[in-house]
Order: structure tokens, then C-alpha cells, then sequence
């Protein structure tokens, strides 16, 4: 079939698409022939490569030392060495993440709704919460070590309180994001409290509630590894700590490879799991 | 009891007290009656109150003076009588049109297969039978009002009061709205407080023109407009439409709003 095509036949970006004969749509756009997910995916893919290369292409004609600057295929290298060590350590700290990040989304989700359904809570709370937010997290970490000790929970904890107050505010703004008119509809109907929450505004505030997660999650990692930090004996924190120590600089660096694949893999879940839940999104306004 | 008034406005005023004790008196001595099944259109400036005036009447806003019937009854007593239709459509887009539609009816608990029904026949009056599946995002502006008049229909309210609901369509879609809402009326028989300012809009469609003032809102005129019914698009090129036209476009200038 294809060697029916003439010799200077046009050219295609998606080549394996089965699709029907050119001469239907002969002057097809490129961009209709591939979803435009894919070629923004590519676009993305060829973007990382091209700053890999150019990072790599740097150490080598900089002539760094490899104990100032390693490129990114001896950390590669690296992980590939000792898989395993990197993996279960990754392990931990993503319990830890996903620990305080699933508290952290649940506190910060009822905290927005109470500082929103009662106003006596806002005007009492909103300032002194906006105050403690303006704390860097990180920095009470070693009290959540004083208090929870050197385990599993202090560092859930410190990724939990990073990743709270995003949803707060989110939570709070997607609540009043809700049009006055549908408040209206909902009281002229006679609507009960709950029944206007669960049918309008939980679902209006979805989408914001989604997009505070998404801040969130990778809050919660950083938030992890600042834990491991202070008071860790595994974990991707106690790696970089340990490869530091050792001036192992292709050791931190696999680590950090390690921890932006966890915090795009979470962020890429939360994206999927986004557009399944609310696929209203993509088309409204 | 046939006499009797669906909606009766008596004095009815409005005061807001700021925070720093000022009064803004926004409408001031309102009196008029809708009968049943009349079309009474409210015209006025923007800010003139009258949106004030229909929360009043929907219970929404309590007014400050005066008195508000509804059958005879405070409003407060009369929601269930009562449906609105507000300037955008504010439909749910994670819900189908019949859906949408059937949201007081859920608000109300008493959504079932009949008011169900209901709402799919409203559809087909409004000319969206086959749209009951279809979200809103798949739908021009003036379908989603369309649905949304349907969503204020399906409890069977005997009052709809409609704030701008044509304010935010373009144009020509405004005048087929018109036709539209010209039919459902007829079809429905529905006591219609329609809120408006475009000043043809509110004489082509009204059966009265209630025109409101400003600063404070008042009522300054309440014509009857003698047009037949059913009307058409070629009445808006009438003499007599173009005269209840200027009219009230200079009672609106005596009240000092157009400069």
C-alpha cells in the first residue's frame, strides 16, 4: 500500500497511524493527524534529552572534577550499579510521602471547608493560619522529631505539614469560587445545608482541590527528605547525606534522578486521576 | 380569589446600613401587582434596583419596608410558587441537561419518575429533546438558557422571575429568545416578572411595563402595553410599538439617568 505513495510523499509525524487514505483530507494539518497529547509528550521528552545532553556535554568540556560536578549519565550509572539500594530507600521515602500527603490532603480539605462554612472559624483562624503558613515547614522539622521521635512518623509528619496548606487554601478558594446564582437556586428550592454541599459546591471545588494537590505531592516528598535529613538512617535524604559525606557525587545526583521520577509519577496520577473524576474540565470555560 | 393578585408589592422599600452607619436607600415606595398569568416586564437602568426588587419578591432579600404577597401570602411562606432564571445560566457541567434540569426537583426531594418526565417534556418545548444527554459545554448560550428557563419550569412554579435572563446572549439570539420565551409562556401559563434593560425587549414581550427609577429605585411609570397576542417580529416595526418604545425611553430620561 505505502509504496503507492509518490517518492516526495508528505511528510508525517505519527508514521505507524493506520489511517484512511491522504487524498480524503489532502490538506490535513499535522497536528490532526496525532493526538495533540503525544506530540506534546514528545515535545517534553525531547526538551529533558536535550537538556540532559547539554548538562553532560558541559561537565565534559568543562573538565569538572567528579568531586564538583558529575554529569547525568554517571549517575545513571550509578543506579544502575546498585539498584536495589537506591530502589528500597526510594521505597521509604515514598511511604513517608504518600503518608503525609494523604493526611496532609485530608486535614487540609476539612480545614478549608470549616474556615469556609463558618465564618466565625475564618475570622478567628484564617489570619493565624496564614501566619503559621508563612513558617518555613522545614524548619520545624526537628521539633517533629523531638516529638515523634527518629521513625517512620516524624517525617510523614514533616511531609504532612507541607503539603496541608495548599489544600487549605484551595480547598477554601474552590469553595467560594461557587457562583452566587447556584447558592441562590439551591435556597429558593428550599435546598438543606448538606444537600447544597454534596450536590454543588464539594463538586465546584473539586477541580481547585485537585489543583492543591498537585502542588502538594511533591511538597510531600521534599518534605520526606527533609526529615530524612535531620534524623534519618534510610531513606533518599539519608542517600544524599551519606553520598555527601563521601563526596559521592554521583550517588546524590542518581538520588535526586530517583526523587524527580517519584514526584512526576505522582503528579502524573493526580493529572490522570483529575481528568477521569472531572472530565467537565477540558471543555468548560 | 380569581382577582386576587399572584404577586402584590405594598410600599415596599430597601436600606442598606453600611459598616460605617450610612443608609443607601436603593428602592423606595414600590407598588404593583401581577394577576395571574400576566407578563410584567420591569425595565430601568442598571443599579436602579430592580434586580433588588426581584430578590425581594423571591424571598432572597427581605425588604426593609413595606409588604410582599404571594397568593395572599408572605413570600417566605410562598417559595415553593416561586422559580428564577438569572442572567447566566449557571448550569452544573458535570451534569446532563435533563439533569440540570432536574436539580430543584432533587433540592426538593421529590425527584421522581414523573418530575423526570416533566423535565424531558420541558426539553422538547424549548426544542432541546434530543440535547437531554448532552452536557452544557456542548450547547450555544442561548440552549443553555433555555435549559436553564426549563430548570426554573419543572417544579411548577407559578411565578417565574426572570433577572436579564437574555442580558449576556448576542443580539439575534436575544430576539429568538424572545419568540421562545413569548411561546413558553403562552404554553405554560405562568405569571412572568421579567427584568430587563433594553426597553424593546420589555414592551415586545410585556403584557405591562413597569418602569423603575433610580437613586432610590422607585416606580415611576406602569404602562399598559395594548399589543396583540400572539406577537410577532414584524411588531416591533409598528407605530404603535415604536410610541410604548418612546415612552418609556423618555420616562427613563426624565428620571435624569441618561446623559
Amino acid at each position: 500500500m505505502s509504496q503507492a505513495m509518490p517518492v516526495e510523499s508528505t511528510m508525517r509525524v505519527g508514521a505507524a497511524s493506520p489511517e484512511k487514505s491522504p487524498e480524503v483530507a489532502p490538506q490535513r494539518r499535522q497536528g490532526q493527524s496525532v493526538p495533540v497529547g503525544v506530540v506534546n509528550a514528545v515535545k517534553a521528552v525531547v526538551g529533558v534529552v536535550g537538556v540532559l545532553a547539554l548538562w553532560e556535554l558541559a561537565v565534559l568540556l568543562l573538565r569538572l572534577p567528579e568531586y564538583l560536578m558529575v554529569g547525568p549519565l554517571s549517575a545513571v550509572q550509578e543506579f544502575f550499579a546498585r539498584p536495589e539500594y537506591f530502589m528500597e530507600n526510594a521505597f521509604i521515602t515514598v511511604q513517608e510521602a504518600l503518608a503525609g500527603f494523604a493526611l496532609g490532603t485530608a486535614l487540609g480539605v476539612l480545614c478549608g471547608a470549616v474556615l469556609y462554612y463558618i465564618p466565625a472559624m475564618r475570622h478567628f483562624l484564617y489570619p493565624t493560619l496564614i501566619a503559621i503558613d508563612t513558617i518555613p515547614k522545614v524548619a520545624l522539622a526537628p521539633l517533629f522529631i523531638v516529638w515523634f521521635g527518629f521513625g517512620f512518623e516524624s517525617k510523614a509528619f514533616v511531609a504532612m505539614a507541607i503539603a496541608f496548606f495548599p489544600l487549605v487554601i484551595n480547598t477554601f478558594d474552590g469553595l467560594s469560587s461557587v457562583p452566587n446564582e447556584l447558592k441562590e437556586l439551591a435556597r429558593i428550592n428550599r435546598a438543606g445545608r448538606w444537600m447544597q454541599m454534596t450536590k454543588i459546591e464539594f463538586i465546584y471545588a473539586l477541580p481547585s482541590i485537585f489543583s492543591g494537590a498537585k502542588i502538594s505531592i511533591s511538597l510531600a516528598v521534599g518534605g520526606a527528605v527533609v526529615g530524612e535529613f535531620i534524623a534519618g538512617s534510610s531513606g533518599l535524604g539519608y542517600v544524599i547525606l551519606l553520598a555527601n559525606s563521601q563526596v559521592d557525587l554521583p550517588s546524590m545526583f542518581a538520588a535526586f534522578m530517583v526523587l524527580a521520577a517519584i514526584s512526576l509519577i505522582f503528579f502524573f496520577l493526580i493529572s490522570v486521576l483529575a481528568q477521569r473524576l472531572l472530565p467537565w474540565r477540558n471543555y468548560s470555560k | 380569589m380569581q382577582d386576587q393578585p399572584v404577586i402584590s408589592v405594598q410600599d415596599v422599600g430597601m436600606t442598606y446600613r453600611s459598616r460605617d452607619g450610612l443608609e443607601n436607600q436603593v428602592l423606595q415606595g414600590c407598588n404593583f401587582d401581577v394577576a395571574s398569568g400576566e407578563f410584567v416586564s420591569i425595565v430601568g437602568q442598571s443599579g436602579s434596583g430592580k434586580t433588588t426588587l426581584l430578590k425581594i419578591i423571591s424571598g432572597l432579600v427581605k425588604n426593609t419596608a413595606g409588604e410582599v404577597q404571594v397568593r395572599g401570602r408572605d413570600v417566605n411562606e410562598a417559595l415553593h410558587d416561586i422559580a428564577m432564571v438569572f442572567q447566566s445560566p449557571v448550569l452544573l457541567p458535570w451534569r446532563n441537561n435533563l439533569d440540570n434540569v432536574m436539580l430543584p426537583m432533587e433540592f426538593r426531594k421529590r425527584a421522581t419518575r414523573q418530575s423526570r418526565e416533566y423535565g424531558l417534556e420541558l426539553l422538547d418545548l424549548v426544542g432541546l429533546g434530543d440535547k437531554a444527554k448532552k452536557y452544557s459545554y456542548e450547547l450555544s448560550g442561548g440552549m443553555q438558557q433555555r435549559v436553564a428557563i426549563c430548570r426554573a419550569l419543572v417544579s411548577h412554579p407559578e411565578i417565574l422571575l426572570m433577572d436579564e435572563p437574555f442580558g449576556a446572549l448576542d443580539a439575534m439570539t436575544r430576539d429568538s429568545m424572545n419568540i421562545e420565551l413569548q411561546r413558553i409562556w403562552q404554553e405554560t401559563k405562568r405569571s412572568v416578572l421579567f427584568v430587563t434593560h433594553s426597553i424593546p425587549e420589555a414592551v415586545w414581550l410585556g403584557d405591562r411595563v413597569v418602569v423603575v427609577g433610580d437613586r432610590p429605585g422607585r416606580i415611576i411609570a406602569d404602562i399598559k402595553v395594548d399589543l396583540p397576542r400572539l406577537r410577532t417580529k414584524e411588531h416591533r416595526y409598528s407605530d404603535d410599538f415604536a410610541r410604548y418604545v418612546a415612552q418609556v425611553e423618555s420616562l427613563i430620561g426624565v428620571s435624569g439617568a441618561i446623559s
